[in-house]
């Protein structure tokens, strides 16, 4: 951590991405106290009061008003009348939730399958490779729109799970298991390379019988070994699954309306443009801040723990 | 001498042609208006859908009839005019209009003498027989128009028997009787739809939609590529004298189709594309744009459709006359004006503006373009209050084509104003209406849209008929089952259209009832733009009120 405090620009973009967390936390505190609205609340034919003139909040074609730069509609108008910058955090909590429980989902999956396909090799390995090979060999962003548009409607029921369709853990679901093979084939490869190690070799002499021997070796000498590389993957699948959940939003796969996300805020605008652009830009800056942060940031992380990166960028 | 015959035959020919064009140009002169008429060249039209199907066998959407109609003339069909003018029926190929028995169970028609397809053959009286016998085995859409009410149309339908035995024709004297299950009103009406313009006997019995048949017409559709283009050309066999009524056409038209509204908006305004499809939006943001800089190829044409949300009156919360009054008086139908880029007419019933039966009386839940009246949410509140439903959970269906999602995102946020549960389902367009017609999705309450088949306020109220309500293809979302309404279809059903106006005031009374008992949210009628290149001559242009731009009447200036 140490290397990581001593790269500024990482560092800075770290606190970046926490001060985009915290300002959609307090979404609702914006909401309440400033804006006096909340980010489903409709004002079309309601006006506001900018430079001393009444303005429409949507006007009669249907044009919503941009910036104010006040309180009010400090960052313009949708087409529905609401607060943009309302949304716009109220969205980005959602964006937020779903790529923090994506990853979640990712990197359990990816670290419990991984680390036992590595580790315990033979039918296991080739089976959970397969399944690895399966998910991986389907383009990630047209699996994650073929489950996200088939579950849209009806949502998930396996009985003792259900998950509603407007529910935000579908698409968070859905992008979890798009991903955890991009993360659970590199840990086996690395669970594969350390089961062949002297400490495990003595962990296993020293008397840890399979098959519970087995899943004590993986507990407490494969994963702290396979630490680094977790920490690595978690900021750089917080930013993909960021990004499949503003691309499944707005092809409508993702979060559902009238739920704001970064995705269906600028699916909504898009076809206002260019007469109404802060209804794209807003959200698509505030994507681009959020992914180039968490981006950053887990490049600072990845040059401090992966010693090849120290070489590569002294050079 | 030889080459003398020649110049002679030549001077003659030249001569003949000569009369000819001069008698024609004197019949178009005495026919028509004083505005000049150009004939030839091209033109484009973009088309945001493509057509369901291009066979008239087939095709059921507004796409499909725009081409259709001029290609494919029924026994009777609509006058090319725009306004309430143009829906007056009018002979096509039938010489005149039928007798009706006294029953009003029998329609007889006599064929035109001397009329040919598209392909030269010649028109029999039994290629009606032929006509009708084919769209129903192709499935066409409005088929039940056709089954229901002809006699022998659900044997036929069913295989029962191979020739549908209330048509007779003879071909030696052109008489053509139809004879009806049970008197229906708009009869003629179903008999003006371009699947039962005449196509020659032997046609395919499979979709031609690649390759549509021969038809009777100022058109023949050519060079079809689908879901991209195809062609509207002049029909070498038709003249303005074939069908008094029926113009021959200006131009060959090319029809691409253009799925993103904002670049056909852009095309027809840069004058790239010469016509809009009236069925799509033009973009807010473009709008002004067009209304400043082609405020002379631009207008804003009332149509007889219009936007609702259903109420299933069988589900919880809205099988409570309460909820759904509250609903009505909660909605603000400006809002969803503007969410309309302003083309939209807000009003309450259900009959829209220039249907006959539409009520003139002020709308019971508020003047809908009034600031003051045009929304009462406080009062909705205690509606919903009394009603005990509050904080029921509701879907909202709809599509997500804007703008009908934006209409379903404010619906919903209305729903939640007043003290419901509303979440949102957004369907693919595609699915959706197979989705919410299916009775086992059991939907609460959902977007629609209306637009008349045929002018007769009975097309319109078959969505409340209790008879509508099907497994699938569900047509009364609402699920309205009203003694009073049953009655009154019943009645009403049988005038003919050309009767009317001695119904009106029971169609109006009867849709101020429905309107009270807030079987649905009606929210406003449609407008739809007319918006054409510099190169068209827009004030000939025809907006027809049941098939929209009628491009038999464009015209290059």
């Amino acid at each position: 951590m140490r290397a990581v405090a001593h790269n500024k620009v990482a560092l800075a973009f770290g606190a970046l991405f926490v001060a985009i967390v915290v300002l959609c936390l307090l979404a609702p505190v914006y909401a309440r106290d400033i804006a006096h609205t909340g980010p489903n609340d409709n004002h079309i034919t309601e006006t506001v009061n900018v430079g001393g003139k009444r303005v429409d909040v949507v006007s009669p074609i249907g044009v919503p008003i941009g910036p104010t730069w006040k309180e009010r509609f400090l960052l313009g108008a949708d087409s529905n009348g609401r607060d943009v910058a309302v949304r716009l955090l109220y969205g980005g909590r959602n964006s937020l939730e779903i790529a923090a429980i994506a990853t979640l989902i990712t990197m359990v999956l990816a670290i419990v399958l991984g680390t036992l396909a590595g580790y315990m090799r033979g039918i296991t390995d080739g089976v959970l490779s397969r399944v690895f090979d399966l998910v991986w060999a389907y383009p990630a962003v047209l699996l994650g729109v073929a489950l996200g548009v088939a579950l849209a409607v009806g949502g998930l029921d396996l009985g003792v799970f259900t998950l509603h369709s407007g529910s935000l853990l579908l698409p968070a679901f859905v992008i979890g298991i798009v991903f955890f093979p991009y993360v659970a084939k590199p840990l086996r490869g690395h669970a594969l390379s350390l089961r062949e190690r002297e400490f495990v070799d003595a962990a296993r002499i020293m008397g840890y019988p399979p098959p519970l021997g087995s899943v004590r070796i993986m507990v407490s000498e494969i994963l702290p070994n396979l630490t680094s590389s977790i920490v690595v993957f978690v900021p750089l699948i917080v930013a993909n699954a960021i990004l499949l959940e503003a691309g499944l939003s707005y092809l409508g796969a993702g979060v559902q309306a009238p739920n704001p996300s970064w995705g269906t805020m600028i699916a909504d605008g898009i076809r206002l443009i260019p007469g109404a652009i802060h209804l794209v830009l807003v959200p698509g800056i505030m994507l681009m801040l959020t992914v180039l942060s968490v981006n950053v940031f887990a490049d600072g992380v990845r040059d401090a723990l992966d010693p090849k990166a120290i070489v590569r960028g002294r050079l | 001498m030889k080459e003398g015959r020649q110049v002679h035959r030549t001077l003659r020919a030249v001569m003949g042609m000569s009369l000819a064009l001069a008698l024609t140009v004197g019949l178009n002169a005495c026919g028509s208006s004083s505005t000049s008429s150009k004939s030839g060249g091209t033109v484009t039209v973009l088309m945001g859908t493509a057509p369901d199907s291009l066979d008239p066998g087939l095709g059921a959407t507004t796409q499909s009839y725009e081409a259709t109609w001029i290609t494919y003339t029924g026994l009777l069909t609509y006058a090319h005019t725009s306004g309430e003018a143009g829906t007056k029926l009018i002979p096509g190929l039938a010489e005149r209009l039928p007798t009706v028995s006294a029953n009003g169970k029998t329609y007889t028609f006599t064929l035109r003498k001397g009329l040919h397809y598209s392909n030269g053959a010649s028109v029999k009286a039994s290629d009606f027989a032929y006509t009708i016998q084919r769209a129903i085995k192709l499935g066409w859409g409005n088929k039940s128009f056709l089954t229901e009410n002809i006699v022998g149309g659900e044997e036929f339908d069913k295989g029962k028997a191979s020739s549908i035995s209330g048509i007779q024709t003879d071909d030696a004297t052109g008489s053509i009787t139809i004879k009806l299950v049970a008197p229906y009103g708009p009869f003629l009406n179903v008999l003006a739809f371009p699947a039962a313009g005449l196509v020659p006997s032997g046609t395919s019995m499979k979709s031609l939609t690649n390759s549509p048949p021969p038809g009777v017409g100022p058109y023949e559709i050519a060079s079809v590529v689908p879901n991209k283009s195809f062609s509207l050309v002049r029909n070498p066999h038709f003249s303005s004298s074939t069908i008094p009524g029926v113009p021959a056409g200006h131009v060959d038209v090319n029809v691409k189709i253009a799925s993103n509204n904002q670049s056909e908006a852009e095309q027809v305004l840069g004058n790239t594309a010469d016509v809009f499809d009236h069925n799509d939006t033009i973009p807010p943001t473009l709008l002004s744009q067009v209304e400043s800089q082609a405020s002379g190829r631009f207008a804003k044409e009332p149509t007889v459709s219009g936007e609702y949300f259903f109420l299933n009156t069988k589900s919880k919360p809205f099988n409570n006359p309460l909820v759904r009054e509250a609903v009505n008086y909660a909605i603000d139908r400006r809002a969803l004006q503007r969410l309309d880029s302003g083309m939209l007419d807000p009003g309450c019933y259900f009959l829209p503006v220039g249907m006959p039966g539409h009520p003139t009386s002020s709308c019971p839940y508020g003047e809908p373009n009034s600031e003051t009246t045009a929304a009462n949410a406080t009062k909705a509140k205690e509606l919903v209050r009394r009603s005990g439903l509050a904080g029921t959970a509701v879907t909202v269906w709809g599509q997500s084509r804007s703008p009908h999602k934006e209409f379903v995102d404010y619906y919903a946020s209305v729903l939640n104003e007043i003290g419901l549960k509303a979440t949102e389902k957004i369907v693919a367009d595609a699915q959706y209406y197979a989705t919410i017609g299916n009775l086992s999705t059991n939907p609460q309450t959902g977007w629609l849209s209306f637009s008349q088949d045929f002018p007769n306020p009975i097309d319109f109220y078959q969505l409340l008929d209790a008879k509508s309500i099907l497994p699938t293809e569900n047509h009364n979302p609402s699920q309205v089952n009203d003694p009073h309404i049953q009655s009154e279809i019943a009645s009403l059903g049988p005038v003919p259209s050309s009767q009317l106006s001695s119904v009106v005031s029971r169609w109006q009374a009867l849709d101020q009832y429905t309107a009270q008992k807030a079987y649905m949210v009606v929210f406003g009628y449609d407008e739809v733009p007319k918006f054409f290149s510099n190169r068209i001559n827009f004030s000939a242009a025809i907006f027809h009120p049941v098939y929209g731009n009628d491009w038999s009447s464009l015209q290059l200036k």
